[in-house]
């Protein structure tokens, strides 16, 4: 009896459903992954808070000031004063409260180095400036975020609020009301950790 | 006319391979990239300053005043004082400060109109102050709403700074 020779048959994987699931992982990822530019800062440690919910509305416009500490390698309780970090500048915010000059550590130069600070108040009032240029209202449209350390002095924030509330003379050279509204920001904790300080 | 040896047309089969190697390339990177951070939130204040906030019309009730006294070294919180009477110290004072003021509130026909005044030390670490506003704002409750958060019931709507004190320390070091 003759058989008939059949083919052997060749086992294929079936790629699509793998493919499927692999896209939607990217999918995932990328949406979950956020690349824009929050403007938070390593080194400011928010304080926890249960209440602290994110906005549902996001403000039109707003000024986010982060307030923190030039912390030491081992991340203990910084010794420095706390300074605003501006535009990649160490900003002291009073001269009596905030430190003159800062030690960072310098890696490319794998040695300390000191930097001075510079005056905060005159770069607040370039701040409202260029929102006022921009046909924004600073008093009624700007919200100004407040990303402060847990270890900042209160009296420190509160002075800062008080600059940023300060009066500017506009371009056009009339007199116009600082900002009003302030969010401050903390980060969310678990229900059970209410009131608990977050320690260093 | 017809071509006898015309064949049928080749099937194109796209090349698996390659694409799989990129695409397990970018779920790697997204996957490494992915930091995992705990969401932030924030408490807002609307803080005029003073020529604007003088020209309101005079309030009904006098403000809730809560006063928060700091250990000078430290910065660290010693009493919370709600009015003239003394909560005490630690997580338990903050409780103590929420139900106090939710009572307030509860009994109150003018309970939107009830602005906290936060008077505070100038060297208080400010994480104390944030749960200082968080208690006198609202408390979360134990539902959750649709979209998965907890639900919270906010009694305060209204917060302010009392003028900034003068700092107790002979100076930063620095």
């Amino acid at each position: 009896m003759r058989i008939k020779k059949t083919e052997p048959t060749h086992a294929e994987i079936d790629m699509t459903p793998m493919i499927d699931i692999v896209f939607q992982l990217i999918a995932f990822f990328m949406v979950i992954s956020n690349f824009e530019q929050t403007q938070a800062d390593e080194r400011v440690r928010l304080p926890t808070d249960v209440l602290a919910q994110p906005p549902t509305v996001k403000p039109a416009h707003e000024l986010v000031l982060n307030v923190g500490f030039v912390r030491d390698p081992d991340h203990g309780i910084p010794k420095q004063g706390p300074v605003v970090f501006h535009n990649s500048q160490f900003c002291r915010i009073t001269d009596t409260d905030s430190p003159a000059q800062v030690l960072i550590y310098n890696r490319s130069a794998e040695r300390n180095q000191t930097v001075k600070t510079v005056p905060f108040a005159y770069r607040l009032e370039q701040e409202k400036r260029l929102f006022f240029d921009r046909g924004v209202n600073p008093a009624e449209e700007v919200t100004v975020i407040i990303r402060a350390d847990t270890h900042v002095p209160t009296g420190l924030v509160q002075k800062l609020i008080q600059m940023s509330q300060e009066p500017f003379t506009g371009s056009d050279g009339s007199l116009q009301d600082g900002f009003a509204k302030f969010a401050l920001k903390a980060e969310q904790a678990s229900d059970n950790r209410a009131f608990q300080p977050r320690g260093n | 006319m017809q071509f006898r040896n015309q064949k049928p047309p080749e099937k194109m089969e796209p090349q698996m391979a390659p694409m799989i190697d990129v695409v397990f390339l970018l779920l790697i990177f997204f996957m490494c990239t992915l930091k995992i951070i705990s969401q932030e939130g924030d408490f807002n204040i609307n803080m005029p300053a003073v020529a604007q906030a003088q020209t309101e019309t005079p309030k009904l009730l006098p403000d809730f005043k809560v006063r928060l006294l700091a250990d000078v070294a430290t910065g660290q919180l010693v009493e919370i004082r709600f009015g003239q009477r003394s909560l005490g110290t630690g997580p338990r004072a903050f409780q103590l400060l929420q139900q106090t003021i939710k009572e307030q509130i509860a009994g109150s026909p003018y309970a939107d109109e009830i602005e906290i005044e936060i008077d505070a030390d100038f060297d208080l670490n400010y994480e104390h102050v944030i749960s200082a506003v968080s208690a006198c704002t609202g408390e979360v409750t134990g539902a959750t709403t649709e979209g998965g958060r907890r639900k919270i019931s906010r009694f305060v709507e209204k917060i302010k700074f009392a003028p900034p004190r003068q700092s107790q320390r002979s100076s930063v070091g620095g």
